[in-house]
């Protein structure tokens, strides 16, 4: 399977990192507009061809599989143009800008015959697919509700408030936090599925360049509710999912490894609570260390990115439909387009 | 003459302003859009250029009327792949305007860390081997970025056949930058120190300024390749033990001789951290070689090429950086030095 990977920005790392371990993918080339950071790249992950021009690396390539890990903006036009040269893309969130566009794409891959996969990573992360396991083995019950909360600092100056030269998700509506929202839609259309209705609040706390910083939704989906939340002020960081079932309760973080399950116990009813913080605490104990130790090796919090990749290149490899189907790509998208504010903050 | 100066507000940029104006020289100076200019006593005759090497769109007119480019900009905070973004995609933006421009004549500022510290038995001076690829990716981001800078600036010279001199200063220090990665492990107010007698690599920024605006004027720079340190530098007991009198911390040292650091290091990185990809860089082998290592260091070719000697000596770079007295003034340029910029003035006013 021949890929290549267009936007060889910070994201584009743990692409490239996750390709070169996986069996049969023949990382042939790699793009962008700076000849020094595509040849860099080159040269650090043994890439036998860089180019900084996509249209001449697809002509001249012509590759399997194509990466596109550029600012949101570019995608739709790169994504269309690799699929017009028959190669299947993996797409960086969010896929598109708008909705329209997502559409127009999708109906362009499913003509050509290939395939359009989101980086929806933080659902291939370990907690969501134990959780996942769960549910399906029967033990958790119907789910009824979920709940996912990002708080991160999205504030310094050095990243998304960078005071000096715009970033990239600014332009997209809901600014720097609609660039989280397909992590929190995906999350929430894996435990919920389809969006029914939603209520939202943007909010902007903080003086910064950022149109919002604050972001709060509550969803009725088509086998439970949701509440999906993004705080730029709560400290420290954390990615919270909560998934709530009829029989037992879930609680991760997923910028850790910490995962409590909380469920029926044979023991009597009032000494449940007792017996469930003991096991609740040797669990937090166990991922404080497993924590640390993963921050010294592997891909850390990107670990769903290389799960999703792993199964994606299986799936192709076996003509068998990807882990993310047009079809989750279309939901989730639908989802991110109900969150989106609709005006501009005064 | 006029000099665009990248990174103009930044440590050293202001400080080369200074020098260059002290020479007479016309400034034009590019910061950054958000930059703060208050308290830097700049005379009206600076003139501010706003920009942003990343995006800007206005860099073709920041070289019009302008003789030579001093590149000091560089990203040194963030992630390793802002840092490449900023300062060697950064430079590829300003360099590519400048290809459209008559501006002939660039000084790069690089660094000591492009030098594999690990191939250096004695004494790193200008013919000691550079990083090589792919060994350069396992160094830290501030190194990958500055070795790539230097690589894009040479490119650019020889492909437009400008004058190129890039300069390499070691450790630069002054007021509110005393403190120096070559000190060892700093712990709260105590202090790991990783061979206490071992010399730093160390040109104080008036010192180091005073080279910039030199190199610029100065003919004799063109084409070539030049360290930036005081002289062989101090011993890093006695700078910490100033460092620690002068800015009135006081704190416990802990001298470590650098044989054991290194040998404990290899030996976690042959064990303990055999597999792991992620380590403070401390702990990896090559890293705290470049860091602190014990060599000599030298200044002979800057010395013998432009007949400089630093303005400053050590005490008088001690009383400016933890003196009561705040300088703003830069060293005054000495008249041999100032004898030498006439040819490359009448140079530069012919290139027009």
């Amino acid at each position: 399977m021949k890929a290549v990977l267009i936007g060889a920005g910070q994201i584009a790392r743990q692409h490239l990192a996750c390709l070169k371990t996986l069996p049969g993918v023949d990382l042939a080339a790699i793009c962008d507009l700076s000849p020094a950071t595509a040849e860099a790249a080159a040269e650090r992950y043994g890439i036998r061809a860089w180019f900084t021009d996509h249209r001449a690396m697809l002509e001249k390539v012509r590759p399997d599989v194509v990466h596109i890990t550029t600012p949101p903006t570019s995608h739709f036009r790169l994504a269309m143009d690799a699929v017009d040269a028959g190669a299947h893309v993996i797409v960086e969130k969010p896929a598109t800008p708008s909705f329209e566009e997502l559409e127009t794409l999708v109906g362009r891959a499913r003509d050509a015959g290939c395939h359009l996969v989101e980086d929806h990573n933080y659902r291939f992360n370990h907690a969501p697919q134990r959780i996942l396991q769960r549910i399906e083995s029967g033990e958790f019950g119907a789910v009824t509700h979920v709940e996912v909360l990002i708080c991160l600092d999205i504030l310094g100056p050095g990243g998304f408030a960078d005071p000096n030269s715009p970033h990239p998700a600014l332009s997209l509506a809901g600014g720097a936090i609609a660039d989280f929202l397909p992590h929190l839609a995906s999350l929430a259309h894996l435990f919920v599925g389809r969006l029914r209705t939603t209520q939202t609040i943007w909010t902007k706390c903080k003086d910064s360049p950022l149109p919002y910083d604050e972001f709060r939704a509550v969803l009725d989906a088509e086998h439970g509710t949701a509440n999906l939340g993004f705080s730029s002020s709560s400290k420290p960081d954390a990615f919270w999912l909560r998934v709530y079932g009829e029989r037992m309760q879930a609680t991760a973080n997923l910028f850790e490894t910490r995962l409590t399950f909380d469920g029926p116990r044979n023991v009597p009813k009032p000494l449940r609570p007792f017996f469930s913080g003991l096991e609740e605490g040797k669990i937090i104990r166990r991922a404080a260390l497993t924590t640390l130790l993963r921050k010294f090796k592997g891909p850390g919090t990107y670990e769903g990115l290389w799960e999703l990749l792993a199964r994606t290149y299986q799936a192709l490899a076996n003509q068998s439909a990807p882990p993310v189907t047009a079809s989750d790509v279309l939901e989730v998208n639908r989802m991110v387009e109900a969150l989106k504010p609709q005006a501009r903050p005064a | 003459m006029r000099v665009l100066v990248t990174g103009a507000n930044g440590f050293l940029g202001r400080h080369v302003v200074g020098a260059l104006l002290a020479r007479g020289i016309e400034v034009r100076a590019m910061v950054r859009r958000a930059a703060r200019l208050e308290g830097l006593g700049w005379p009206s005759s600076v003139e501010v250029f706003r920009a942003d090497l990343r995006t800007s769109c206005e860099l073709p007119r920041a070289f019009e009327g302008v003789d030579a480019l001093l590149h000091l900009a560089a990203v040194v905070s963030g992630g390793e792949d802002a840092q490449f973004a900023g300062t060697v995609a950064g430079t590829e933006r300003l360099l590519d305007a400048m290809a459209a421009t008559a501006c002939q004549r660039l000084v790069l500022c690089s660094s000591f860390s492009v030098y594999n510290y690990s191939s250096v038995a004695r004494t790193l001076d200008e013919d000691s081997p550079l990083h090589q690829t792919p060994e350069l990716y396992t160094r830290d981001g501030y190194t990958i970025s500055k070795w790539w800078q230097e690589r894009v600036a040479r490119r650019f010279a020889d492909k437009h056949g400008w004058d190129l001199t890039v300069l390499r200063p070691g450790f630069i220090w002054g007021r509110d930058h005393g403190y120096l990665a070559a000190l060892g492990q700093r712990l709260g107010r105590h202090h790991l120190i990783i061979g206490p007698l071992t010399r730093i690599p160390m040109t104080h920024v008036d010192n180091c300024a005073d080279v910039f605006a030199l190199a610029a004027l100065d003919p004799r720079a063109r084409g070539e390749t030049l360290n930036v340190v005081d002289g062989p530098g101090e011993r890093v007991w006695t700078y910490l033990s100033d460092y620690m009198r002068g800015s009135s911390r006081p704190g416990w040292r802990l001298p470590v001789p650098y044989w054991l650091a290194i040998m404990m290091v290899r030996l976690a990185s042959a064990t303990v951290f055999r597999t792991a990809t992620k380590v403070p860089s401390i702990l990896i082998p090559r890293r705290l070689e470049s860091r602190l290592k014990p060599l000599r260091f030298e200044n002979r070719k800057l010395r013998e090429t432009l007949g400089w000697t630093p303005p400053l000596d050590y005490q008088q770079c001690l009383a400016r950086t933890y003196g009561a007295t705040r300088h703003t003034d830069s060293v005054p340029p000495r008249a041999s030095a100032s004898r030498d910029h006439a040819p490359f003035a009448a140079r530069a006013q012919s290139a027009k």
